[in-house]
């Protein structure tokens, strides 16, 4: 194993030990507090926003009349839509690809391929501070004039033109997700060199952890797509500085006209491989999860990696599928539905070998086991009901309906969001030498699981029943008054979902500094990480450890009595 | 209210609204069938195969030939039985229904839709049958048409996207600056109904309502007669903000 970079001295001083590290790790974790401080600024939003669908016209409780004192408290239709628009990025771009890439993506790849760092710490380093850039840009654009984007996290020319959007606010958006998209492309071509080229000797590509798998996958994707999004979103600067007409049409392209239709096309390459690079490595973590804690071996696991991968390649031949109600040729609505369709393939194989996997195992209920089921059970919802979107009739009145939104926070925000949980509860021993209550966990994953059902069931109940998307006060609608009840239960449940919380977050913080030292290999997993002291020291590993088995070697009947798995550096015993 | 009832899709007044329905049927079927198989396997392995029943995981890779061929034959035999019969009953709808425009010589309403922030503004060609003529009968808000007679669209905005959403025909089609959009359908009940935009159009968005009124046949030609009236009296030929129309292109 050669190195590009020599090894440096263990920093010493803050700044060069928490703010310009170069190693892996810190900058993870970097990436994790970044992302948890975004979740509940997400999340806080997210109550906003189903306070006004429940309760139309009441002051938002407790820090209502602080946040809008010149309404005595009530959200405001403008700003509801900065609230929905922000919600959607900051989930999206801010929380979830920070916690999931940023953080475990950084934390793990090393780790589990047994390199000593990055490939290239210092673009490592780069990227985070490109992350908190963007981070900067994007909050301080909510203290400008007419305040923050409003357009929708989708930004949707015209209405993100000057013709939709005066004010500085989407502009600033723009700016924000270009940078981001930079901070990302750097993260993505670091994970992709690491892999190919750190993996520690004897480690073939269907020796790594689906863990990495997943990232790796997320990682190329990203890599080739966010480009596209950035692209997109420079044009649409250059048509709100510079006066350009790219996403202009009819009456307000003066000088020459454009087409918004352009900018769905361009948004939405980059947007349907969005969706799977935020839940491949999920389904990566999942998929090693579900092996490490039924005590058994990945059932299927070379399937498992190469349906994901074949949902990464057809991932980006179906976005057209956002657009059916632009009214797109016959043929091309025609092949995007079946293209579409088939995406169930690898898919299903992906719940079978699931299913595979903890069949006849000897489960062990532990946190990141129970999140990870979790994810089996809500995914399984929101692929399914992905159907109705995908085929073409349905989809003409389900289209920027509630049932929508419903679907992808299912795929998206839920299942997401339970693997990130289920992430942060396996590797906090290693990341911070110790461990998390179990205790807390639990409360933790059942409030969760019991408030996110009412939400985004609820949210494709209505939908069906035909509200739509976007709406400060849906009941000025006579067909939707109906629904006001079950609004307010959804209201309802996102505050269950929002008030659980609070015992992860206290879990959290407390575990920090007071919870059980963690030893080196507390849930008896045999991948590379485990075979470190908790936390690793600097550069992981003193000598490149040579692999010698495959990542879930759990139960083999010829292990020693007393010892159901071995780690990846040992022999494969036989009998 | 029961609860059902108030979680059911609005009302269907249109011909073919309830081949979405009854598609939507048919997914969900479907779906809870392989829901109900993953959770059955999920919660039943989790309970007979927890640590205190089974204290020694099997040891298996599923890897052999046998349980690959098994697993891909569950995806192909999903997409193959479902996915693409599915398929094909949409493309069936669309081709045979929701794409198939009434032709030329068909007697149908026509009616150009411009959307606008914050509202909806309708036009009829009027007397001679011309579009974008003085005689042309103009609505905001209010969308006037027959029970049993095929109504034509032809969609587009002036400023920002919105899109042309009636909940009662299941049926919505973008309004975009720049592109003509088309829709049809036939209404089967008369009745006030509601007329949404559905796309994300700026701070107001959830105020542009209209309404759609289907009369009898015998109400909407007393209307027509009433609206055509007041359009020869009203329309101001000098003010350019009337002429929005354009030319109606046939279908075929
Ligand atoms: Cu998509
Ligand atoms: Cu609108």
């Amino acid at each position: 194993m050669t190195y590009a970079h020599g090894k440096h001295a263990e920093p010493k001083t803050f700044l060069s030990k928490y703010i310009f590290s170069f190693d892996h790790k810190v900058i993870a974790k970097q990436f994790l507090w970044y992302g948890i401080f975004f979740l509940l600024i997400g999340g806080l939003m997210a109550l906003m926003i189903r306070w006004t669908l429940a309760y139309p016209g009441e002051a938002f409780p407790v820090i209502g009349n602080w946040l809008f004192p010149e309404t005595g408290g009530v959200i405001p239709p403008d700003t509801y839509s900065m609230l929905f628009t922000l919600h959607g990025t900051i989930m999206i771009f801010y929380a979830i690809t920070p916690i999931l890439i940023g953080a475990f993506g950084n934390y793990c790849i090393p780790l589990m391929i047994g390199a000593r760092d990055m490939a290239f710490p210092t673009l490592n380093m780069l990227s985070f501070h490109l992350a908190a850039l963007s981070g900067l840009i994007l909050l301080s654009s909510l203290f400008f004039p007419l305040g923050g984007a409003a357009g929708g996290w989708t930004s949707y020319p015209t209405l993100s033109t000057l013709v939709g959007s005066p004010g500085i606010g989407q502009t600033l958006w723009c700016m924000a997700i270009f940078v981001l998209g930079a901070s990302s492309t750097m993260g993505a071509v670091n994970y992709i060199t690491t892999i190919i080229s750190f993996r520690a000797p004897g480690m073939g590509y269907f020796d790594m952890p689906l863990t990495v798998w997943g990232l790796w996958l997320t990682a190329i994707l990203n890599a080739i797509f966010i480009p596209v999004l950035g692209a997109g979103v420079m044009l649409l600067i250059f048509d709100r500085v510079f006066g350009t007409t790219f996403f202009l049409a009819g009456a307000a392209a003066t000088s020459g006209t454009g087409d918004p239709i352009l900018f769905q096309h361009v948004f939405w390459i980059f947007g349907h491989p969005e969706v799977y690079i935020l839940i491949l490595p999920a389904w990566g973590i999942v998929s090693d999860f579900l092996s490490f804690f039924a005590r058994k071996p990945a059932f299927g696991a070379k399937a498992t990696a190469l349906a994901m991968t074949t949902i990464s390649v057809l991932s980006t031949l179906v976005y057209g599928h956002h657009m059916f109600t632009t009214q797109m040729s016959p043929l091309l609505t025609q092949s995007f539905m079946t293209l579409t369709m088939t995406i169930s393939i690898p898919s299903a194989i992906l719940f079978a070998n699931w299913l595979g996997t903890i069949y006849k195992g000897s489960i062990r209920f532990t946190s990141p086991m129970l999140f990870s089921l979790g994810v089996v059970f809500v995914f399984g919802l929101g692929g399914l009901t992905g159907l109705y979107l995908g085929t073409v009739s349905t989809d003409l009145y389900l289209h920027d309906t509630y049932f929508v939104v419903g679907h992808f926070h299912y795929t998206m925000a839920a299942s997401v969001l339970l693997g990130g949980f289920a992430a942060i509860y396996f590797w906090f021993p290693k990341m911070f030498g110790r461990m998390m209550n179990e205790t807390m966990a639990k409360v933790h994953f059942w409030g969760t699981m019991i408030g996110l059902n009412g939400v985004f069931f609820g949210m494709m109940v209505v939908g069906h029943a035909g509200m739509h998307r976007r709406l400060y006060n849906p009941f000025v609608y006579e067909f939707l008054q109906k629904l006001i009840p079950i609004n307010t239960f959804i209201t309802y449940s996102a505050f269950v979902m929002g008030f659980a919380q609070l015992p992860f977050l206290w879990n959290f913080f407390h575990s920090l500094v007071k919870g059980k030292v963690a030893e080196s290999n507390p849930w008896e997993v045999g991948t590379l990480e485990w075979t470190l002291p908790s936390p690793p020291v600097n550069y992981n590993f003193e000598e490149i450890p040579v692999v010698q088995c495959g990542p879930h070697e759990f139960g083999n009947p010829n292990l020693p009595e007393g010892k159901d798995f071995q780690y990846q550096t040992e022999k494969l015993v036989e009998a | 209210m029961s609860f059902w009832d108030s979680i059911k899709a609005p009302l269907d007044i249109s011909t073919n609204g309830q081949e979405i329905d009854s598609l939507f049927l048919y997914i969900t079927a479907w779906n809870v069938f392989f829901f109900l198989l993953v959770i059955t396997g999920l919660f039943w392995f989790s309970y007979r195969y927890s640590a205190k029943r089974n204290k020694k995981a099997d040891y298996t890779y599923g890897n052999t030939k046998k349980q690959l061929l098994a697993t891909l034959a569950i995806g192909a035999a999903v997409f193959f039985a479902i996915d693409l019969n599915i398929t094909r009953m949409s493309n069936d709808d669309m081709l045979g229904k929701f794409w198939n425009f009434p032709g030329d010589e068909e007697d149908t309403i026509k009616v150009e839709v411009l959307a606008q922030q914050w509202m909806w503004n309708f036009r009829y060609a009027g007397a001679d049958g011309v579009f974008n003529t003085e005689d042309d009968i103009l609505t905001n808000h209010e969308l006037h048409i027959p029970v049993g007679k095929k109504v034509e669209f032809r969609v587009t905005s002036k400023d920002v996207i919105h899109s042309f959403y009636l909940p009662n025909a299941r049926l919505k089609v973008d309004a975009m600056p720049g592109r003509i959009s088309r829709l049809w359908f036939e209404p089967t009940q008369t009745g006030t109904f509601d007329i949404a935009c559905a796309e994300m159009c700026g701070t107001h968005h959830y105020l542009m309502q209209g309404k759609m009124i289907v009369h009898s046949q015998e109400e909407y030609l007393a209307w027509l007669g009433e609206a055509q009236t007041v359009a020869n009296y009203a329309n101001d030929n000098e003010n350019i903000d009337n002429f929005w129309g354009w030319k109606w292109e046939t279908n075929k």
